[in-house]
């Protein structure tokens, strides 16, 4: 009976036990919650202290990171502009405008049966005219011509698309070996230099953007310096009380990812307003060349990556100067 | 609880601030810590809150050798002492609630569980009116129970204490001895270093004297002097 009760009552001591442990577990993970939580406010309102501080510093990080911004989408605009024409690739092959129905069929024949090739159109000098007719709106001038000066055509669509620009030359270069074809023509050159263009602004988008991105790790570690020292007296108050270098560390991590987000969302504000503000010019300007195409802003994507991006800086600018600045305060 | 074995602790370029110290002080005693300016005391306490690391010789807390605590284990450890310092070392931007509360915030407790302990502590020495006002706005005596109060809030096993009645009149200086002397009937064991020849020996507890780095009287456990 004693032993009975004995068991009863270990067993309700050791459920009490796991239950304290549980509990304890809950707790911690809400007093760490809580902590973080106390700890972003903290510094939130630490930088609300001082606005004139925190608005240039914010407006610095802004202008900084909207930079490479602006560029990198412009940038991206205008190899969509290329991508929107690479399927006009096309090789045109002349013929002498002699060249007879049958020798025409023999040459199709010829054409498709390159393996680089993936199609062929002809165009006879009759449909030609007729639609030089249509489109130039020389069409009554036209009348007044005796013979139809325009040579039959083919259109040839390469297989590769976009073609390798060397590869493109090479099958030129085979389609010009062919009897009855006077010439043959890449019609990529000025996308070949689009591209090339687009590469460079790439370029120079990624070394403004490594450039700037360094100025605001710069920055952002700058204020950080500051920052550890004015509160210099809390941090070895802290030590003493056995405060771990991450609680220390904490506080100005999180006003370093402040600061990046803040100035990011700068950023894309000022994205945002300018592309809004240049959009519909742009949009104007294409129509009158009777274009569809459509000027793309940064975007929600965009903007949401650009902020990701301020609050990385942010964070490794914060990380870089405590790891720096921290180590000089005593105790350790 | 803590035991110096014959240990020294020698300044880079300069004189041994410590030699050859053996001492042991056991649990739930008070000591007094007392010498000249520049006799060793401020070492010992640094030694024993691993501010400082001692040249040689060993140091034991509660049987563990903490000369050889890795230096990423310091936080915890610092968490089992209370240390109550001469310029008492309270922060101004913040109320003395706020104050109180950090080693329990450190320690990553409860809101609740901070508020309940710090309004204890605070209430300990006398000051839960106060715990809104900023330590600025406090007397030299209330500061430093405040910082009495954050040494003691986390129940800590060790309490030290250096130079605490440092800039105090007597019956001040009497008030903070009889809040020590409180913690010391629970059980904690608390060391005191000071220069007020007057208070201690009024006090009637062991009295560690240092000269030159070195100990030239212990005076016995709790009034026997010799």
């Amino acid at each position: 009976m004693m032993g009975v009760l004995m068991a009863q009552s270990s067993n309700a001591r050791s459920r009490r036990g796991a239950a304290d442990i549980k509990f304890g577990l809950i707790a911690g993970i809400r007093s760490a919650c809580g902590h973080h939580l106390h700890t972003i406010q903290d510094s939130f309102n630490r930088l609300a202290k001082e606005p004139l501080q925190t608005i240039m510093t914010t407006s610095v990080i802004a202008i900084a990171l909207s930079l490479p911004a602006t560029l990198f989408v412009t940038v991206d605009n205008a190899s969509q502009l290329g991508s929107r024409f690479e399927s006009f690739s096309q090789i045109t092959a002349y013929l002498a405008s002699d060249t007879s129905s049958k020798q025409v069929a023999t040459i199709k024949y010829q054409l498709e049966a390159i393996p680089e090739v993936k199609s062929v159109v002809y165009i006879s000098p009759d449909q030609a005219l007729e639609e030089f007719v249509h489109s130039s709106g020389f069409g009554s001038a036209l009348e007044y011509l005796e013979v139809n000066p325009l040579p039959p055509v083919f259109i040839i669509t390469p297989k590769a698309e976009p073609p390798m620009p060397d590869q493109a030359s090479q099958l030129v270069k085979k389609i010009k070996l062919i009897t009855q074809v006077e010439d043959a023509q890449l019609d990529m050159l000025w996308l070949q230099r689009l591209q090339s263009l687009t590469q460079i602004g790439q370029k120079i988008v990624l070394a403004l953007g490594a450039v700037l991105g360094m100025g605001v790790l710069v920055i952002i570690g700058n204020s950080i310096r500051l920052a550890i020292h004015s509160r210099r007296q809390e941090i070895i108050v802290i030590k003493l009380v056995g405060g771990t270098d991450a609680y220390v560390r904490r506080p100005f991590l999180y006003s370093g990812l402040l600061m990046g987000l803040m100035g990011a969302m700068g950023a894309s504000l000022i994205l945002v307003l300018g592309f809004w503000w240049l959009g519909a010019s742009i949009t104007h300007l294409s129509e009158l060349y009777g274009s569809q195409y459509r000027f793309n802003g940064p975007g929600l994507q965009g903007c949401m990556l650009l902020i990701a991006t301020g609050g990385m800086l942010g964070l490794s600018g914060s990380w870089l100067a405590v790891g720096r600045h921290l180590k000089g305060i005593k105790p350790r | 609880m803590i035991h110096f074995d014959n240990l020294s602790k020698r300044y880079p370029g300069g004189d041994e601030a410590l030699s050859n110290i053996n001492l042991q002080i056991n649990a739930g005693e008070l000591a007094f810590l007392t010498g000249r300016s520049g006799a060793g005391k401020s070492t010992l306490l640094k030694l024993l809150m691993l501010l400082e690391r001692p040249s040689s010789g060993t140091l034991l807390i509660n049987g563990k050798n903490i000369n050889r605590l890795a230096n990423s284990k310091i936080p915890s450890y610092r968490r089992q002492l209370g240390v109550v310092f001469q310029d008492h070392q309270l922060l101004m931007d913040r109320s003395v609630f706020e104050n109180v509360a950090l080693p329990l915030q450190v320690a990553g407790q409860t809101r609740k569980e901070i508020g309940r302990r710090v309004r204890a502590a605070l209430d300990g020495v006398g000051l839960l009116s106060k715990e809104r006002h900023n330590p600025m706005m406090l007397s030299g005596g209330e500061q430093q129970r405040v910082g009495i109060a954050r040494a003691v809030v986390h129940k800590p096993r060790i309490l030290l204490a250096d130079e605490p009645t440092g800039n105090l009149d007597p019956a001040l200086s009497a008030e903070i001895m009889a809040l020590f002397r409180r913690f010391q009937v629970v059980g904690v064991t608390v060391l005191i270093a000071t220069h007020d020849i007057d208070l201690i020996n009024r006090m009637k507890n062991r009295i560690i004297r240092l000269h030159q780095g070195m100990v030239v009287d212990d005076g016995g456990v709790d009034g026997t002097i010799f």
